[in-house]
């Protein structure tokens, strides 16, 4: 514990900022990559327990198209669709199977879905690590605004969170179409006497989910490590950020993204040891003050 | 007629016991004994959980840290003190079960979903507590060194034999007490608040008294099942109370079946061997173990138990 | 076949279109047998063979399905062939029918686990590597007293309950006569209390950890360490990294190191020498990342705002790559030296702009020590596999040099004779510093090549290393020992 640390920075304005905005990247990054979860569960009712692999993925996909074509929009752009793709084949062939099921079965299937991943990864790419590298285009120095440093890089990522998650809610709650995916999360039987193909509905869900991890995963990938069994820390980053700001709400999870992110800025300066402790600290007193989550609605 | 359920668990535990007691006397196979031996811990291990998933349909994601706080309370305690072995078990059991009442009194209330993330996170919580407070634990390198003084009744624990006669025994009787747990009125109470838990609660019984004393059981039992990874590997390390382990008890139960006692045991049964035979033969055992966790999420849909039940119908339970 | 004594040890029977080992009889396994055989006598057969060898040949010999007897009369050898009828050898094997491995006639089999899969799986894959090489190069000089050799490889995951298990498993059930561990640390200690408990040769190749033969109450009789030691490396870099920030007046430093015992302990090792040699560095900011953390951001801010002068960090393979790649989103190499012992050939290789100026120590390199044999190694391992050696590698090439020497010399497979063919043992080998390493009486390796240079973008990648002061660093290990009171 350093509480003197922490103290000093926070009387100084510069530090103030600079980890603020460390922290909001940090935040939206996590955000971009529980997204998906916490649509899909909104919505199906289903935790995505192998939510981790696509984000994998579409790091994989990503670092071999950028290898390949030397276009980062493009390495981002195909590791996305592929794991939307992949989201699609996931859904019809195991987890509709399992619709309605005790909670432990989905775990069992999206579980063997990780098991064999991780293994097709290492066969494909090989057991070393990876890095993909900056693409040239941000091979720039660091922006400086209000005394606090800003990397061009995670400003366009910060961006782009921004965007996926105004995108995402106005969706949900404006569009004909995200109206019918609520209507169905709430009520599918009627849903379907009105005509609607749920069964596309559902697919279609769970590309956006899907997708949503691969486009993570493919945006993040220049600064992180590839390596098989990445996807597990992702995937309890992303259940800690769901937990807290409420399964299924889009809001839930952005808000609770930018606390992780402020806890994590500011608590490696006051708790540098245990920072991550901090964080589990967070989630029981959630669990135990309002269990749905800051966001949720009452299960 | 009338039945005797008791007799009859308690025959058939020591038919058990007799025949597994006499194989190394016919044969020795080290590998087979390492089996039994770690399959003991396991089966207790994933039998507790379902103490909890299949009777009282608590779903914890976060056992693994009965598991491991077993393992380490005794391990911890053989190296420290000068207690005995069975004094020590004893010592492990206790405060595994007085953690369980304590970590059970804040999650027991909550309910089925938010009940397996806290306990998740609880179990995350120490872990990282385990890593972390290394002058006591050895942080994430373990308890090294060994466990000093195994030995019990004259037996000699680090003999490969008579550590499988002990944890044989052990396992049996960790068994057989849960079972009478789950066949007497206590157990028929968890089912009920399973099934119906206003129902329940009509019928004047204190449900979170009643969840909570699961609780604790299961943990102490878990405790037990660590007690017996300590022995193995002679010493305690912190993968005992990662959240993977918690998903390997979790397995178990699922692939033996959630409605039948035996259910864990069988699915433990199923990983350990699993995990043996393919490792001899491919460095890919995620791709094999996956793929045969499909065959029976998809193919069978319930754990092969429950399957066969369902298929005979006929004996009750 | 010749045993260790001189005498032939068994015979290999070709039968039924297949191989099958007999060893010799114990002669008083053999008169208890005697009855039996009386009762079955067979027909003699008549075979030629030179002369001289006969007297090897006398004797009994068995397995599970036949006996032979042997017998030298006036220049001829006979053999007498019988069938055994004992009732225990084939329920045996049935029971142990899944679990028992067929050993094949005469093969030295060498167990070898270590982490095959995962995010390090480079560490089980590398040293996998170099023991293949060392498997064809032994083979091909006759292996180990005329046996060859096969390693038995078994992918523990890092688990150390299942290190345990597949220690015991290779022991036990493959017939493994000797062991290799290359797990990583917590692993190794598990390994260790098999060791112990079965008192098989066993020597450790990828734990750095000092205390697993430092300390003599986890030290076991027949376990030894070929591996670089953390505090070698921590006593090594702080006499390379105090002369370099004396040079740079470097005095305010920053920490990064990941938040487990290696991360902690041997940060505090290189302090606590660093201070040593130079007492006015300070340590103005620590940071203790996650083991695996994948976002280093609002660790890399705050180490920048801190400003030390330089960074001294034991992140390593994957999250050292990821570090730095996030650092030069945040321009952090040209804000600070940064420093750090781990800068090795599949870091080198996952980072495409490396930045020029970090002093790191040489895990491998094939450029040092600057020697043809070296480089030739070097070129060969990058040959057939088609990447670099790590420094996994030549620590496992190097163990089996030493089984390979204490072998020959004690001209045994048992373990406690190698054990005492160990101790002391000096090899020659490309990896030391003068050309040989040696095994200390404390059972772990001293005399190999440690460097610290400085990297750049290019090949050889790190340049201008300067080689550690071997003196130095025994007699500040001695007196780090003392203070645990190891001694």
């Amino acid at each position: 514990m350093d509480l003197d640390a922490l103290g000093s920075c926070l009387a100084m304005p510069a530090c103030v900022v600079t980890q603020t905005t460390s922290g909001l990247i940090v935040g939206m990054l996590l955000f971009l990559v529980a997204a998906g979860v916490t649509l899909i569960f909104g919505v199906l009712k289903i935790i995505n327990f192998a939510h981790g692999t696509f984000y994998m993925l579409g790091g994989y996909v990503a670092y071999s198209v950028l290898g390949a074509t030397d276009s980062y929009a493009l390495a981002v752009v195909s590791g996305a669709l592929a794991t939307a793709l992949g989201g699609v084949v996931f859904e019809r062939a195991l987890i509709s199977r399992v619709y309605g099921s005790n909670v432990l079965m989905q775990l069992l299937i999206c579980y063997a879905v990780v098991l064999i991943f991780d293994d097709l990864v290492k066969m494909v790419w090989g057991p070393e690590f990876h890095a993909m590298g900056m693409p040239s285009a941000f091979q720039v120095p660091p922006l400086f605004i209000a005394g606090g440093v800003v990397p061009p890089f995670y400003a366009v990522l910060v961006g782009i969170a921004a965007l996926i998650a105004i995108v995402l809610a106005l969706g949900l709650s404006m569009t004909r179409f995200g109206k019918t995916v609520r209507a169905a999360a709430i009520n599918p039987q009627m849903v379907s006497a009105l005509g609607i193909n749920t069964t596309v509905l559902f697919a279609i869900v769970f590309a956006i989910g899907g997708g949503l991890a691969g486009l993570a995963g493919a945006l993040a990938a220049p600064v992180r490590s590839l390596s098989s069994g990445m996807g597990f820390s992702i995937l309890i980053e992303s259940f800690i950020v769901t937990v807290i700001g409420g399964m299924g709400s889009i809001a839930g999870a952005l808000v609770a993204s930018l606390m992780i992110g402020m806890v994590r800025g500011f608590g490696t300066i006051g708790f540098p040891g245990f920072t991550d402790g901090l964080i589990y600290i967070l989630m029981i007193a959630v669990l135990l003050l309002r269990p749905q989550g800051l966001f949720g609605r009452t299960l | 007629m009338k039945s005797r359920p008791a007799l009859r668990d308690a025959a058939i535990a020591t038919l058990a016991l007799i025949v597994v007691l006499a194989i190394p006397l016919l044969h020795r196979s080290p590998a087979f004994e390492d089996f039994i031996i770690r399959l003991s811990a396991m089966a207790l291990f994933a039998t507790s959980l379902n103490l909890l998933i299949g009777n009282a349909g608590m779903v914890s994601f976060g056992h693994g840290l009965f598991y491991g706080l077993g393992a380490y309370a005794f391990a911890l305690t053989m190296q420290l003190t000068e207690l005995s072995l069975p004094v020590a078990i004893v010592v492990a059991m206790l405060i595994t079960a007085l953690a369980a009442l304590g970590v059970g009194a804040i999650c027991v209330r909550l309910g089925t979903d938010y009940f397996a993330f806290i306990t998740l996170a609880v179990q995350m919580l120490f872990y990282s507590i385990i890593i972390s407070w290394q002058s006591l634990t050895g942080g994430d390198q373990g308890l090294r060194g060994g466990i000093p003084r195994r030995e019990i009744f004259g037996f000699e624990l680090a003999s490969q034999l008579h550590l499988y006669q002990f944890c044989a025994v052990i396992a049996v009787l960790g068994l057989l007490v849960l079972r009478h747990i789950s066949a007497s009125p206590f157990g028929q109470t968890l089912r009920m608040i399973r099934d119906n838990e206003n129902r329940a609660g009509f019928l004047g019984i204190v449900l979170w008294r009643a969840r909570l004393a699961a609780f604790t059981i299961a943990g102490a039992f878990a405790g037990v099942g660590g007690v017996l990874a300590a022995l193995f590997v002679s010493g305690a390390y912190p993968e005992l109370a990662d959240w993977p382990n918690s998903g390997q008890a979790i397995f178990a139960v699922m692939l033996g079946g959630v409605n039948s006692f035996l259910g864990p045991v069988l699915g433990a049964m199923i990983l350990l061997a699993l995990n043996d035979v393919v490792t001899r033969f491919t460095e890919y055992h995620g791709l094999v173990l996956g793929l045969v966790i499909l065959g029976f999420a998809l193919g069978l849909r319930r754990g092969v138990l429950d399957f066969l039940k369902v298929a005979w119908p006929g004996r009750s339970r | 076949m010749p045993g260790p004594d001189g005498k032939t040890s068994g015979l290999v029977l070709h039968y039924e279109g297949r191989d099958d080992w007999a060893p010799r009889v114990d002669p008083h396994l053999a008169q208890a047998l005697d009855a039996k055989l009386a009762e079955q006598a067979a027909a003699h057969s008549a075979i030629k063979i030179e002369p001289r060898l006969l007297d090897q040949y006398v004797g009994r010999y068995g397995n599970a399905q036949v006996e032979i007897t042997a017998a030298s009369d006036g220049g001829q050898l006979s053999g007498l062939v019988t069938r055994r009828t004992l009732l225990a050898g084939s329920a045996a094997s049935l029971l142990a029918a899944p679990w028992v491995a067929r050993a094949q006639a005469n093969t030295l089999r060498i167990g070898m686990q270590s982490i095959l899969s995962g995010p390090i799986a480079l560490l089980g894959t590398s040293s996998r590597n170099a023991l293949t090489i060392e498997q064809d190069r032994i083979n091909a000089t006759g292996g180990f007293l005329g046996r060859p050799i096969e390693f038995v490889f078994r992918d523990s995951k890092g688990q150390p309950q299942e290190a345990a298990r597949v220690a015991r498993e290779l022991v036990n059930s493959t017939g493994c006569e000797l062991l290799v561990d290359a797990e990583a640390s917590s692993a190794s200690f598990a390994v260790q209390e098999v060791v112990r408990d079965l008192g098989v040769a066993c020597i450790h190749t990828n734990s750095e950890t000092s205390s697993l033969t430092a300390d003599p109450k986890i030290r076991a009789p027949t376990a030894f360490r070929v591996a670089r030691q953390g505090v070698h490396d921590a006593v090594a870099g702080s006499l390379y990294l105090a002369e370099y920030a004396k040079a740079k007046k470097l005095d305010k430093w920053a920490t990064c190191s990941p938040d487990y015992a290696y991360g902690r302990d041997t940060t505090a090792q290189y302090l606590q020498f660093f201070k040593k040699f130079k007492p006015d560095v300070e340590v103005i900011a620590e940071a203790w990342p996650k083991l695996g953390q994948p976002d280093f951001t609002e660790v890399i801010t705050k180490l920048l705002q801190a400003k030390p002068q330089a960074l001294f960090s034991l992140l390593y393979a994957g999250d050292l790559s990821a570090f730095v790649n996030q650092g030069n989103v945040y321009a952090l190499f040209s804000q600070m030296t940064v420093a750090t012992p781990n800068v090795d050939y599949p870091v080198m290789a996952a980072i495409k702009n490396l930045p020029a100026g970090i002093q790191s120590a040489t895990r491998y390199l094939d450029t040092f020590p600057n020697t043809p044999a070296n480089k030739e190694w070097g070129q060969a391992y990058l040959k057939k596999w088609n990447e670099r050696p790590t420094n996994w590698s030549w620590q496992n090439t190097v163990a089996m040099q030493f089984y390979e020497a204490a072998i020959k010399k004690a001209n045994s497979l048992d373990a406690k004779t190698l054990a005492a063919a160990l101790i002391g043992l000096k090899i020659n080998t490309p990896f030391g510093f003068d050309g040989t390493i040696t095994m200390r009486d404390d059972h772990t390796t001293i005399g190999y090549a440690i460097g610290w240079g400085q990297t750049t973008p290019k090949e050889p990648f790190i340049v201008d290393v300067k080689a550690a002061d071997w003196g130095q660093i025994i007699e500040l290990e001695t007196e780090w020992k003392q203070q645990h009171n190891y001694i």
